[in-house]
């Protein structure tokens, strides 16, 4: 991982098209602002973490039925 | 009576007391906003939570108490408006003060061992039926938590 250390009001860049500033440095908490294309998806890593668990979860759904009934689905 | 048709069911009949309302759907599925609640006793405790839009889209799900017994929920106050626009306080079914909530935790597959979504449940409101994915903030649970011993 590479490590930089900014104060607020400082900048760095990710590649031609991405900027992430530091807005703010509270006491627990930095404020970030990031200019990016449109077609760059920026989130909360929870939220990240979040969609790709779901994505997954709904393609294991039918992997986990037929573990949990066999190929019964008879069992309403 | 209502029926759904169901990939994983077949064709269902439910009463529309058994609808859940996503108001804002899930993360990468925010299209979905209504789901079923189906526990066939045969698989208890599992629940499953199949969507009413698509037939496909089913999530299996285990009750947060089953996955955890001393799960400490943490709401967002933005989801906290979801569940309850009045601002009351949201406590587990049984409890007498406050929104009672229903929670449940995602299962996936990690690899092919079965995990839980502990970082971010389903809270379901009972006495309305809305419900709201709570991504926590901190990073006190894991999202792959592993329920092999609960699942298989």
């Amino acid at each position: 991982m590479l490590i930089i250390r900014r104060k607020a009001g400082e900048a760095f860049h990710i590649g031609d098209s991405i900027e992430v500033e530091i807005l703010e440095v509270g006491t627990n908490q930095v404020k970030i602002g990031i200019k990016a294309p449109r077609e760059i998806a920026v989130l909360r890593n929870e939220v990240f973490l979040t969609e790709s668990q779901n994505k997954a979860a709904a393609a294991a759904a039918s992997a986990l039925l037929s573990r949990l009934t066999g190929a019964d689905k008879s069992g309403m | 009576m209502p029926q759904a048709d169901t990939q994983q069911f077949g064709l269902i009949e439910y009463v529309e007391d058994d609808v859940i309302e996503f108001p804002v759907g899930l993360p990468a599925f925010e299209q979905e906003t209504s789901f079923l609640l189906i526990t066939p006793l045969k698989t208890k405790p599992l629940v499953f939570l199949q969507s009413l839009g698509r037939s496909e889209l089913c999530f299996v799900t285990l009750p947060l108490e089953v996955v955890d017994p001393n799960y400490q929920l943490s709401v967002s106050a933005e989801d906290s408006k979801i569940l309850s626009p009045a601002g009351q306080t949201l406590t587990a079914v049984g409890q007498a003060d406050g929104v009672q909530v229903e929670c449940l935790a995602i299962i996936s597959l990690t690899g092919s061992r079965p995990t839980a979504n502990l970082l971010a449940p389903l809270v379901i409101n009972r006495a309305t039926r809305r419900a709201v994915q709570a991504i926590r903030l901190d990073n006190t649970y894991s999202h792959q938590h592993p329920v092999e011993e609960l699942v298989c």
